[in-house]
């Protein structure tokens, strides 16, 4: 479902992401199947770079979200666009358990809070942030409820032998 | 016409004082607080303040097998939940490689188109009663129960459907069905000019209204601002047209916009918007081909590992579910991209300077539903 126009826009986003953080590791991927048409994989710096890159290209922040592998954490940021031929672009970071990634607040202004509820799930801090705190989740709360180790039903480890 | 209103600082200590706004409020639509730092009756901060609905939707996928997770994402946005519900379907297919039949399409595009509408009645009368009005809102619940006697007759209930399944729809329209269907577009389209008689030219919803809560571009692209609240700040972003899903590309409909950016423009583009859902809806009935309403899908699925962004549009803005499957019969996280949440979030920037009136205004005009926001 390629246009010409897309083709050229995702060739000149893969440049200058590239300029931004030659470090990352930046792949087309099938709209089709995924959603998106790049990913963009990096270790914790650069997310900075990336978002104003994003920025300069008139991309809007979508949302951020985090993934629990129990022994890391891999942060995601999607980034669309509501003026070219369209395109979604997928930034994933992996970082430690202990890290504590730079925030882009100054970047995208709604990353305050979208940095805020990742926070409230995941337990991750997030550097130079105006106001980190818990948002949905009450603040006294002692846990991170999106964590792999919180909340876990038995019926997840019997799941095959319900359903077979 | 406010900004004239400047705070003098050296009075600011003895006039400036904080009002909890909420979380129980008639206008604030569902259980909303806002902390607002007045001066007078100037708007000097708005915070607001979220979670009074969480029910941990996203937590409760890591729980449960892909089916189970159904009847949830309804339960997030309540006034266009079938969207949601639709929109889960279709991710999940996404990642699955399912095919849906052509029947089933068209009816999903039928009775999102539907929901869209009932969801558009309250966006707009709801915040024209915010305002005062009263009678509006009562014509508008009038037309709303209209289309939730139509989906309930399909789907079963009357707010939070569970009618989409993978791979298609649960029940086919029958030929009752489409004859109400295309009866109530015959009598919507008489009764929008009633609405636009009623409130759209009344001098005090005017007044109350223009030039106030002002969207620029620029804060739009910032904040992520999606759905009739950014087609008001004048861009032509729509998911339908933009990314488009399903089959929407076969369908003549414009996107609505206006340049002005204020509490008004977002209630006429909301109001334009109800004449495209009603011609999308016409061209299918139109249109509908016979055939299955459901392909054939394994009773549980088991998506292959891997990951996938499904956006779409629902009557508030760019939803978007993002899954990630390690291969097991349990997501292991379904991520909700809400588009209440970036909106709602856009009125700490547009509120200050503003009277507190206007906030009202404002919150009603951005339409945002609660629940979705704290999922």
């Amino acid at each position: 479902m390629s246009t010409p126009g897309q083709k050229n826009l995702l060739e000149e986003l893969k440049n200058s992401l590239t300029q931004a953080v030659p470090e990352g590791k930046i792949e087309e991927t099938d709209y089709a199947l995924t959603g998106y048409q790049l990913e963009v994989r990096l270790d914790q710096v650069g997310m900075r770079s990336v978002a104003q890159a994003m920025k300069d290209r008139r991309f809007f922040l979508e949302t951020i979200t985090a993934l629990d592998y129990l022994d890391y954490f891999e942060l995601v940021y999607l980034y669309s666009t509501y003026y070219q031929d369209f395109c979604r672009v997928k930034v994933r970071i992996r970082i430690s358990r202990e890290a504590t990634p730079l925030s882009i607040a100054a970047i995208f202004p709604v990353a305050i809070w979208l940095e805020r509820e990742v926070y409230d799930f995941f337990g991750i801090r997030f550097q130079e942030h105006p106001d980190l705190k818990r948002i949905i989740n009450p603040d006294d709360v002692d846990y991170y409820p999106l964590l792999k180790t919180f909340g876990k039903t038995k019926f997840t480890e019997e799941i095959d032998d319900i359903l077979c | 016409m406010l900004n004239k209103i400047t705070i003098d600082d050296a009075t600011v200590n003895e006039r400036v004082y904080k009002l909890n706004l909420g979380p129980q409020h008639p206008s604030t639509h569902g259980v909303m607080h806002f902390i607002l730092t007045l001066d007078g009756e100037v708007v000097i901060s708005c915070e607001p303040n979220i979670g009074y609905s969480h029910r941990g939707h996203e937590k409760m996928a890591e729980n449960r097998i892909y089916e189970q997770f159904l009847p949830n994402p309804p339960r997030m946005d309540y006034l266009s939940g079938l969207i949601f519900n639709y929109g889960y379907c279709q991710a999940v297919e996404r990642l699955c490689g399912i095919e849906v039949p052509r029947r089933a399409e068209f009816i999903r595009v039928i009775t999102s188109e539907l929901n869209r509408l009932a969801s558009h009645f309250i966006g707009a009368m709801d915040f024209v009663m915010g305002l005062g009005a009263y009678t509006p809102f009562i014509y508008g619940w009038d037309d709303r129960e209209q289309i939730l006697d139509l989906l309930e007759a399909v789907a079963g209930s009357r707010l939070p459907y569970s009618y989409g399944r993978f791979g298609g729809v649960r029940n086919d329209i029958d030929q009752a069905f489409c004859d109400g269907t295309r009866r109530f577009i015959d009598r919507l389209r008489k009764r929008l000019k009633d609405y636009h008689d009623l409130v759209t030219g009344n001098i005090i919803f005017i007044k109350r209204t223009q030039n106030v809560g002002v969207i620029t571009k620029e804060t739009a692209l910032e904040f992520g601002v999606t759905g009739p609240t950014l087609r008001g700040s004048g861009i032509k972003y729509d998911v339908r047209k933009h990314e488009p899903y399903s089959i929407y590309p076969e369908f003549k409909f414009e996107i609505p916009t206006r340049e002005e950016g204020d509490c008004l423009s977002r209630y006429l583009v909301r109001m334009a918007e109800m004449e495209q859902s009603l011609n999308i809806i016409e061209q299918a009935l139109d249109r509908l081909p016979s055939g299955p309403i459901r392909a054939k899908v394994p009773r549980f699925v088991t998506p292959p590992a891997g990951e996938c962004y499904f956006a779409f549009e629902s009557a508030r803005g760019a939803v978007g579910f993002y899954i990630v499957s390690d291969g097991s019969r349990i997501p292991y996280r379904i991520k909700v991209r809400a588009p209440s949440f970036s909106n709602l979030y856009v009125m700490t920037k547009i509120c200050p300077g503003h009277f507190l009136a206007d906030v009202i205004a404002i919150f009603g005009s951005i339409d945002v539903t609660v629940p979705e926001i704290d999922r």
